[in-house]
């Protein structure tokens, strides 16, 4: 529910100085990532959890060749991504984000899951215009160059969406979101503040799911009407990516403005060796459910929304799950292990049926494999059809992780792509270089 | 992860984690699973041999039959192309364990919708041959089959069904699936080739696993349940699967008709319990060996629940549309037990069953619902997506169908599920 009188809000907000004041006492420092991993959730820290964000248009490359226009959020003065980067912080921190406009038109950012989120130093208010209607679900920056800034404290550990509150139908499917992760004090490696949300600080990974409608994207560019009564998603994403692209390594030079892979890389679970689970963010930025199915391997949903699953006096109520509905604006992280549950050995305890021979099998289809015609892991990868190229290295597994609404596991149509990555589970000793 | 403000901490962590990770990690389940009862990993050779079941399946296309009256989506429903007594041109899976080798050639063309209903108990060794007979009504395309248990836990990719990541059968070739179930529950099976085309096409079926609880254990004596729930709690008397699909007519007139489809596209326009739209779902099973079923006879499996009062009714449901569906029973208490295969039951053993109304099913997702048979009399399970109780948009159809309960003992006991 609205507050009675917005325009009031809008009014005193123009004015007082002290507003002027407390964005010059917040300036913020330069926030900085560290060296990329290839693979996993890529943090962009500051000291002072202070963040500077700027609202720009750039292009996105999907993988049937097609160019889409998008708007998202260049962290600083830097290049444009998709999606904005990932903001980390504490639980309790006292968190400055100071979003820069170079928009054509009023953009703001509105913080889900944050309490008490302050504009200019003023509490972030829906804004109207003269007649009364909303403009903007939260404090604009003004377009061609203006500037806000917004400050919160950060609230319980989780993850969480942050995104345009401004012409929301069209900014947020325009790309202008991004993830807020927020760790538990003096615990970084739990996903909340309950020990059995511990997981493997190296195997933490980020899917935030989204789509595209090109024509809508088409229309944005060249600055034309669009009627979303046609709106019809025709790309899926995660991390801005379709597949193949989103197995790709973290600031691959083919995507530069999508930095972030949605390849999962782990090992089999073991007791002594790698008893730790991954550790998977799941966000919605888009308007529909993403029914998300990972093969090989249930996972654990251990939160949602910031909030532990757990019952009034600490149960545990956590549930597993070989299909993980994230809804829109939702966001649900889950623990996630595989484990060789028989062990098959060519020596000891061959698998019980043969494998076929080579012109007995469809190998691919198409032009290249993850299978390495072993089915042992870590086995010696065998013959290929002339022509077909082998993405194995090392005999490691690959399983599939996508969109079970089969019409987003697609580009455009052709399978195999959208929104879909690869669960790779290397041998207990690693996959040597 | 390298972010360098928490790089420090997380190293000295990962040291106190290697002292003290280990009593916090054996709260998670071996598999990230229900925390069920579970033998060890297999240690060769085995003291006492599992017990084995074989399936042979066949990969084939066919035509089966939409409720009559429905009205017509010109040109793509009823198919003109169709045989008589057929409207929909479908991708299917056929049971074919035990046919000669003619027999099984001459199931080509005769696939059936929703797949063959498999059920089997927990740590058997389970050899399902799926061979391809190719489509007879598209004898230009070369796709191949594969069969994926959607949901099997630590599957290794040969077993999968995924072609890109292990290998497909090829039209004519056939290849041995080898599964050993450790966890109960309601899973599907799906082909994987193309899968966007092949699943909506209707290669799709309900598997699901019998705990093995079943035989008794200390706590509890021999009998029906869900899960390895240790305390009886997922007893049942009478058990009925319901696979919900959804069929987009222009699609499948389209790969009839060689023509390309943009999924993206996707507008179903029928609503299936089990391959078949009311009130078609309440017709008994059939068989497709034998023609007494009439125009069902290639969508074999029925959806009519029947119980007597009093009886606890097992509700498998499994979701292989591209949609959420919500199931509702008017005037019935619905007890959700299981998600996904898994009982639903915290690290810690804490309940998290649920009395429900309506049960929201999203894609790829199974439940496993059981309710108490009231008063005798007739019941309605339908979706509560009421845009979704039509056929091709008209009249009173899709996913609903009856659940009719009799006085107590008028019905012996069951002897399969949906039956």
């Amino acid at each position: 529910m609205l507050p009675a009188d917005l325009g009031r809000w809008k009014r005193l907000s123009a004015v007082p100085l002290a507003a002027a004041v407390v964005a010059v006492l917040v300036v913020p420092g330069p926030d900085r990532v560290a060296a990329s991993p290839p693979a996993g959730l890529e943090c962009r820290t500051a000291a002072d959890n202070a963040f500077d964000l700027t609202a720009t248009g750039g292009y996105a490359a999907m993988p049937d060749g097609n160019t889409i226009y998008m708007w998202s959020y260049a962290s600083g003065g830097g290049e444009f991504q998709l999606p904005g980067p990932t903001l980390c912080v504490t639980s309790g921190t006292k968190v400055t984000v100071v979003l820069h406009n170079s928009l054509p038109e009023p953009t703001s950012i509105t913080f889900p899951g944050q309490a008490q989120v302050l504009a200019d130093g003023r509490p972030a208010q829906p804004e109207t215009d003269a007649a009364g209607t909303l403009t903007s679900l939260t404090t604009t920056a003004a377009a061609n160059s203006g500037a806000v800034t917004y400050t919160f404290t950060a609230g319980p550990p989780g993850t969480y969406l942050y995104q345009s509150g401004t012409d929301v139908q069209k900014q947020v499917q325009m790309g202008l979101y991004g993830a807020l992760v927020v760790r538990p004090a003096g615990h970084p490696d739990r996903e909340n503040d309950r020990a059995d949300s511990a997981f493997d600080p190296d195997h933490e990974y980020l899917y935030l799911l989204g789509e595209i409608d090109p024509d809508l994207h088409l229309a944005v560019e060249r600055r034309r009407a669009y009627d979303f009564t046609r709106y019809k998603a025709r790309y899926f994403t995660i991390n801005g990516r379709s597949m193949p692209d989103t197995i790709a390594p973290n600031h691959a030079e083919w995507l530069p403005a999508q930095p972030y892979g949605a390849l999962i890389h782990i090992r089999p679970y073991d007791p002594v060796g790698n008893p730790k689970p991954a550790l998977i963010r799941y966000l919605n930025a888009g308007s529909v459910a993403y029914p998300f199915h990972p093969h090989g391997s249930d996972e654990q949903l251990i939160a949602r929304d910031g909030r532990p699953a757990q019952g009034p006096a600490g149960q545990d109520l956590s549930f597993s799950n070989f299909l993980i509905d994230v809804s829109p604006g939702q966001t649900v992280d889950t623990l996630m292990i595989w484990k060789d549950a028989e062990h098959w050995d060519p020596q000891g305890n061959p698998i019980p049926v043969p494998l076929p021979s080579l012109q007995d099998q469809i190998v691919g289809p198409g032009p290249e494999t993850w299978f390495a015609e072993n089915p042992y892991l870590g086995g010696t990868p065998g013959e290929l059809p002339p022509g077909v190229v082998q993405n194995n290295q090392c005999g490691e597994y690959y399983h599939v992780a996508h969109s079970h609404a089969l019409e987003q596991a697609t580009n455009y149509g052709a399978s195999f792509g959208g929104m879909m990555t690869l669960i790779r589970i290397d041998p207990p000793a690693g996959c040597p270089a | 992860m390298t972010d360098p403000v928490r790089q420090g901490s997380i190293s000295r962590r990962a040291l106190l984690a290697g002292l003290t990770g280990l009593g916090t990690w054996a709260v998670l389940p071996e598999s990230g699973s229900d925390a069920q009862p579970r033998r060890p990993a297999a240690l060769l050779p085995r003291a006492v041999p599992n017990p084995t079941a074989s399936l042979h399946l066949a990969a084939t296309d066919g035509w089966v039959s939409m409720p009559q009256g429905s009205p017509p989506i010109s040109p793509f429903w009823p198919d003109p192309l169709a045989p008589a007594g057929s409207d929909l041109y479908v991708f299917g899976f056929r049971d074919v364990t035990g046919l000669s080798a003619t027999e099984v050639t001459g199931q080509r063309g005769k696939a059936q919708i929703t797949a063959p209903l498999l059920g089997f108990d927990q740590e058997t060794d389970i050899k399902i041959k799926l061979t391809n007979l190719g489509l007879s009504q598209r004898p230009d395309l070369v796709d191949g089959h594969t069969v994926h248990w959607h949901g099997f836990r630590n599957a290794i990719p040969l077993f999968d069904g995924v072609p890109e990541l292990s290998i497909s059968v090829p039209i004519g070739r056939e290849f041995t699936y080898f599964y050993r179930p450790h966890d109960a529950g309601t899973y599907m099976y799906h082909c994987h080739f193309e899968d966007v085309e092949h699943v909506q096409m209707g290669m799709t079926g309900i598997v699901y696993v019998r705990p093995a609880q079943n035989s008794g254990t200390a706590d509890v004596p021999p009998g029906r349940y869900v899960y390895n729930d240790g305390d009886g709690s997922t007893r049942y008397d009478r058990e009925f699967a319901l696979m919900l699909t959804e069929v987009w007519a222009e699609a499948h007139y389209r790969d009839a008709h060689i023509q390309t489809t943009d999924w993206t596209d996707y507008k179903p326009s029928f609503f299936a319990f089990n391959g078949r739209c009311y009130p078609d779902t309440l017709a008994p099973n059939g068989d497709p060996l034998s023609q007494a079923a009439g125009r069902l006879r290639y969508q074999p499996i029925s959806s009519l629940i029947t119980a007597n009062a009093g009886e606890r009714v097992l509700l498998r449901l499994a979701n292989l549309g591209y949609r959420n569906h919500t199931l509702t029973v008017d005037g019935v208490d619905l007890l959700v037990v299981g998600k996904d295969a898994a009982l639903l039951r915290g690290r810690d053993g804490s309940a998290e069953y649920q009395v429900t109304s309506t049960v929201q099913i999203g894609p790829g997702e199974s439940r496993d619902v059981i309710l108490t048979a009231p008063e005798p009399g007739t019941y309605l399970l339908y979706d509560r997506d009421l845009t979704s109780l039509a056929n091709a948009g008209g009249g009173r159809g899709g996913q609903l169908t009856e659940i009719r309960i009799s006085p107590p003992g008028t019905l012996p006991a069951q002897t399969r599920a949906n039956a």
